[in-house]
């Protein structure tokens, strides 16, 4: 049950035998574009092939024999096959691009799907940055190697193995001559291609270090400019900016060494051709076409030998990103539905915590260890609420009034004890249909990019642009939506930043005054608003609240005055229950809170 | 074309180096030239039987071979070297120009737009200065170098081979014109995916709560679809041009074959002139396509340049005079005099003929529905803006005579939003003093309240927070940001509802701490708090861009209607158990 994603559970050669033939599977449904492909790429690597042998040919066979018919065909060939070539080199580039990105696109919803199934705990454990980059640089790398990847193999492999049969149809001797540079080449490509990753990854990585810090400096623009702090800024970018030119003349020195050194051994290959070949020719044992057909195959034979160098690091990177993706996917989800589960028809809301104790530690940890050492967040609950009766939580920070909330929506599921809405406990019905009935308002109103329709209706999406502003009307967000020039089509900005930490809680009551919930669990926000708008909140609350169980995270004095009940948590555990007048003539651990304050 | 002069001014810097990258090329593609002759002149000599000459022949072949090895590394590393300073030039150039720029420049312009041309745009303009022209000399040096060897062999064959050159020139230039925006466009739609996949994951608790996972899954899948649409279209350009540009020059050498080989059977051409065609035939491939590729990057290059220019010959407005003395000294007196200001022409005024005395050390408090201007008159003090007409001066100097950097090192200012940078907790602390010890940032922290979370958070003040790091809640970073202010020692403090986000029981902690450092200071407090503005001795009652009222608490309570509205009394409504609840992170 481990949701570690960085957690490597099988062996490593079967491991990634079954991680490509799983990425292979992912192709079939596109079998058919897959053989059109495979064909175009048979055909554009043979037609590739051609000119070279079909020039030899038409020194041989026209010019030096004379046959100025035997000339023309060899032309007409030459453009036909070039016409083919054109044309397959079109389909295979189309086709493979098409079916990489398909490949990808479904990829990437599985992994999305995958992620969206993970239980809260889950994203708690693990950085949302790891998360997102499952979903789209990972995603990337192995599109390198699905598209460019089998492409490059398949058709450079032909290529290879079709200069080879010719060079040795032509002439056996004069081919072991031409292959006897390839092992050098080979190993210069794969030396370079060893250095050049590492030294191209930290090219990457230093110019998205001044990206991000150039990025910075203008969204922070405001403090840097109140401060007067743009000489630092300035020495931080020389800096980076120095460090970036350094990364980057690391790879010129290695481009450099590379590439003029291939050019080198194209000539030892073309004079070795001329050389053996011409003596060859003059003692009869092969026709100079041959000779000049040599040289022209001798450039189709290194491009192929240089790209599949290229391919084995493409290889390991793609390889690197799919062990991550793999290690997400293959992370078990925590909570799932049961097969029994129902889906509940409308709840009538009553709750009640029975002995309910729960502990963030993970299995593992919590095995072995006594009781009381281990770091129990809530401990032995007990409370039961009645339908429509609105609760506040109290306590200092940790005593683990988040944490109650978080069970009642099966955000975790308790160690021990169990929670019960209509007498019935929570896996009896299944998740979503319960969560639907339960509205849940965090304390920071997080929005979605889109505009304030779209987020008052999240919880809805198929609501009714009426609908909309009943409930934007209903919780008291008419006043500052009639003032925005688009209404409630006005953009909110990624998070909502458009709007004030105000509108944005009014919009978050408003989604859900749109689902109208039986339970409604509140976490309030801290941050203060100026007077009209706290006014404003305050009566949105009594409306979200009536008629509905409520269970508040409370922060204010005006919310936990008028709670049916007082619920004070302290290290986990239930001291004191009753409503505001009670707890404070009882003279608890409630009454020296608001004596701290109110002193 | 005076973008393209100006472009080509980034190169005058470095032009012996680049002459010298230049001439190297040159040489290099000489050999390149003379090579395929060479070889036409050995098969010449192997037609003929002429064993003697093969050897010696070869051997010039290797030597060339040899020669142009040497000269193309060294014109690779000066080449390269040339690329990476001028790059280095013109960002050091557009960032230093965005760091002089006056804030208002920002308020008008969006961040992506100026990102877009601080690395794309640039991008573009060194990559043609870089590779582009070197790329183009040397690709029309080979294709004019192998043309006039060509044309001394056979004029006529020359002509018909060199028939398609145009046209992979301009199917080059197209291609080139096209496929980078496209690509670009395949950029700009991974970057929305991810902002599409990054929301679903930061915001999962509330698609959860609701049951909305098949609604988030249709975004993103609309998100994913769109970034299908342009691929494709990218892949299309790509599979369109890259075959065509593959396969024109092969009608050249269709011709050359044709005709060519007529020739030799003619007798007006021998065969070891005609293999040098056909070689030189498939060397030409490569360079006019290069020529074409260049003559693109060019158009983009311009382009861009266009756009970079843009923001370097945008004078900053706010500068201080040469020999600008620094801030003088003195106790922090501010005075305002008929100031009036407005943040652009078409927008009414934020502050209208305002005038203002504020004796050194004074808490002024100031307060005012939103829009009233409260944050424009305190962003004059630090002439983050100047004012349209009218002058602020402190300690008895106006502002536009005094070296700028040295005002703002004596002012601090503390937004409601506040923005930390992506580094370390404590760095972010000191950022306006780096050289402040850890004692003095611990205190720092200590009178902003932000001692005893940082010292729970995973690293304590080693703690990396900020967009790649942990992200902290609005009152912590309120915190961090006052605590950043508090060590700058300014001589005039700024609060502009800097604990807006603060529980009111952390707020009424951190007002004995600011109580401490207000004093011997200058302080400006906005709020609508009774807290917050308990702290000022006196407030300002800011109305539609003048000041409406002046006095203590007590007095524009009694005489201020509009001032009663906007207290808020905490005691009631704000905030009071404090929940800082951390998640077990695991």
């Amino acid at each position: 049950m481990s949701e570690n994603p960085e957690n490597p559970k099988r062996y490593r050669g079967e491991d990634r035998l079954r991680k490509v033939r799983w990425v292979l599977g992912l192709l079939r449904p596109y079998r058919k574009r897959l053989a059109v492909m495979l064909f175009a790429v048979v055909v554009a690597s043979a037609t590739s092939l051609a000119p070279p042998y079909l020039a030899g040919r038409a020194i041989d066979a026209g010019i030096l024999a004379g046959d100025e018919r035997a000339l023309t065909l060899i032309v007409i060939a030459f453009v036909i096959l070039t016409t083919a070539y054109a044309a397959t080199s079109y389909l295979q580039t189309y086709l493979v691009g098409w079916i990489g990105v398909r490949v990808l696109q479904d990829l990437r919803e599985e992994v999305f799907k995958h992620i969206q199934k993970m239980s809260i705990g889950f994203f708690t454990r693990n950085r949302p940055g790891a998360l997102i980059s499952r979903m789209t640089n990972d995603i990337e790398a192995l599109n390198q190697l699905i598209s460019a990847g089998i492409v490059t193999l398949f058709s450079n492999i032909l290529t290879l193995v079709g200069v080879v049969v010719i060079l040795v149809l032509l002439d056996w001797h004069l081919a072991l001559i031409t292959f006897s540079v390839l092992p050098l080449l080979l190993i210069t490509s794969l030396v370079f291609r060893r250095y050049s990753a590492g030294a191209f990854k930290e090219t990457r990585e230093r110019i998205s270090a001044i990206t991000s810090h150039l990025q910075e400096t203008l969204s922070g623009v405001r403090v840097v400019r109140s401060f007067g702090q743009e000489d630092r800024h300035l020495t931080r970018m020389t800096e980076l900016n120095t460090l970036n030119r350094q990364a980057n003349m690391k790879t010129v020195y290695l481009n450099a060494t590379y590439f003029p050194a291939t050019e080198l051994m194209t000539a030892i290959g073309t004079g070795a051709i001329l050389l053996y070949g011409g003596y060859q020719v003059i003692n009869g044992n092969i026709m100079v076409g041959v000779v000049v057909s040599f040289i022209g195959y001798l450039q189709l034979f290194f491009d192929p030998i240089q790209q599949l160098a290229q391919l084995y690091a493409t290889y390991q990177q793609g390889m690197a990103a799919l062990d991550k993706i793999f290690g997400l996917l293959d992370t078990d989800v925590e909570i799932v539905d049961r097969p029994y589960a129902v889906d509940p028809d409308r709840i009538e809301g009553a709750l009640s915590f029975d002995g309910v104790s729960f502990s963030y530690a993970t299995e593992a940890e919590r095995i072995g260890s006594a009781d009381q050492s281990v770091r129990w967040a809530v401990r032995d609950i007990d409370l039961d609420i009645a339908a429509g009766e609105t609760v506040a939580l109290v306590g200092s920070t940790g005593a683990g009034k988040s944490t109650l909330a978080k069970l009642v929506t099966r955000f975790y599921d308790p160690q021990r004890g169990a929670i019960l809405i209509d007498g019935k406990p929570l896996p009896h019905y299944t998740q979503r249909p319960l969560r639907r009935q339960m509205g849940i308002v965090p304390q920071e109103g997080f929005l979605f990019s889109g505009t304030i329709a779209e987020n008052m209706s999240f919880g809805r999406p198929d609501a009714m642009i009426d609908e909309i502003a009943a409930a934007a009307d209903a919780v008291g967000a008419t006043r500052f939506i009639e003032r925005l020039p688009e209404g409630l089509e006005t953009q909110v900005g990624e998070r909502g930043v458009q709007l004030s930490s105000g509108q944005r809680q009014l919009v978050a009551f408003a989604r859900i005054m749109l689902t109208q919930p039986r339970i409604l669990i509140l976490d309030e926000a801290t941050s203060s608003v100026d007077t009209q708008t706290e006014r404003t909140i305050e009566l949105a609350l009594d409306r979200l609240m009536a008629g509905r169980t409520a269970i508040v995270i409370a922060h204010r004095l005006s919310t936990i005055r008028r709670a049916d009940r007082i619920v004070v948590l302290d290290n986990g555990e239930i001291v004191e229950t009753g409503n505001h007048a009670e707890l404070i003539s009882a003279g608890g651990y409630y009454e020296k809170l608001y004596n701290a304050w109110t002193s | 074309m005076p973008t393209f002069r100006r472009l080509l001014g980034f190169l005058r810097p470095h032009r012996r180096a680049l002459w010298g990258s230049l001439i190297f090329a040159w040489a290099a593609m000489g050999m390149t030239v003379l090579i395929p002759w060479l070889i036409g002149e050995t098969v010449n000599a192997i037609q003929d039987g002429n064993k003697p000459d093969i050897l010696p022949l070869v051997g010039v072949i290797l030597g060339a071979a040899v020669l142009r090895l040497g000269l193309t590394m060294v014109r690779r590393v000066i080449a390269g070297k040339v690329s990476l300073a001028v790059e280095f030039d013109l960002r050091q150039k557009i960032y230093g120009h965005l760091m002089r720029l006056e804030l208002g420049f920002f308020d008008t312009q969006q961040t992506g737009q100026l990102m877009s041309r601080a690395t794309v745009d640039l991008g573009a303009i060194r990559f043609f200065l870089g590779y582009g022209l070197i790329f183009f000399s040397q690709s029309l040096l080979t294709v004019l170098l192998a043309g006039t060897v060509m044309f001394f062999i056979n004029p006529w064959l020359t002509v018909i081979a060199l028939l398609p050159a145009p046209l992979v020139v301009l199917t080059a230039v197209r291609y080139s014109r096209q496929s980078r925006p496209a690509m670009q466009e395949v950029q700009q739609r991974i970057a929305e995916l991810t902002a599409e996949a990054e929301e679903n994951v930061t915001g999962i608790r509330v698609v959860k709560a609701f049951g909305q996972e098949d609604y988030q899954l249709l975004r993103f899948q609309g998100a994913v679809s769109r970034l299908f649409d342009q691929s494709i279209k990218s892949t299309r350009i790509q599979a369109f041009f890259s075959p065509l540009i593959g396969a024109l020059p092969q009608i050249g050498t269709a011709l050359v074959l044709l005709i060519g080989g007529n020739a030799v059977l003619n007798g007006t051409m021998n065969i070891g002139e005609f293999t040098a065609f056909y070689t030189y035939m498939i060397l030409l491939s490569s360079p006019l396509r290069m020529v074409g590729m260049a003559l693109g990057m060019a158009q983009r290059a311009v382009a861009a340049g266009n756009r970079y220019f843009e923001i370097l010959d945008r004078d900053p407005e706010i500068v201080s005079p040469d020999d600008a003395p620094p801030l003088p000294a003195g106790g922090g007196a501010v005075s305002m005099k008929s100031v009036s200001m407005r943040y652009s022409a078409d927008t009414p005024e934020a502050l209208s003929n305002l005038d203002l005395e504020v004796a050194p050390g004074t808490r002024l408090g100031i307060v005012g529905p939103s829009g009233s201007g409260k944050t424009s008159l305190v962003a004059l003090i630090a002439r983050l803006y100047d004012p349209t007409t009218g002058s602020v001066s402190i300690d008895g100097a106006d502002l536009r005579s005094l070296d700028v950097t040295s005002l703002r090192q004596h002012t601090a200012y503390v937004s409601e939003d506040s923005f930390l940078f992506g580094d370390t907790v404590a760095s972010n602390i000191a950022y306006a003093r780096g050289e402040a010890t850890d004692e003095e940032v611990h205190r720092a922290a200590e009178l902003a309240q932000a001692n005893g979370f940082i010292e729970e958070l995973p690293d304590g003040y080693e703690t990396v927070v900020g967009e790649r790091g942990l992200t902290l809640s609005g009152g912590q970073r309120q915190r961090v940001a006052i605590a950043r202010a508090l060590l700058a020692d300014p001589r005039i403090l700024i609060l502009d509802d800097a604990t807006s986000s603060l529980d009111a029981t952390t707020e009424r902690a951190i007002r004995s701490g600011l109580a401490e450092v207000m004093k011997g200071r200058t302080t400006f407090v906005i709020g609508h708090r009774l807290s917050t503005i308990s702290l000022a001795d006196e407030i300002i009652l800011m109305e539609a861009g003048r000041i409406a009222d002046r006095g203590t608490h007590t007095e524009l309570l009694a005489r201020s209607a509009l001032y009663g509205s906007l207290i808020t009394d905490d005691r009631e409504v704000e905030p009071v158990f404090i929940d800082e609840e951390v998640e077990v992170a695991r």
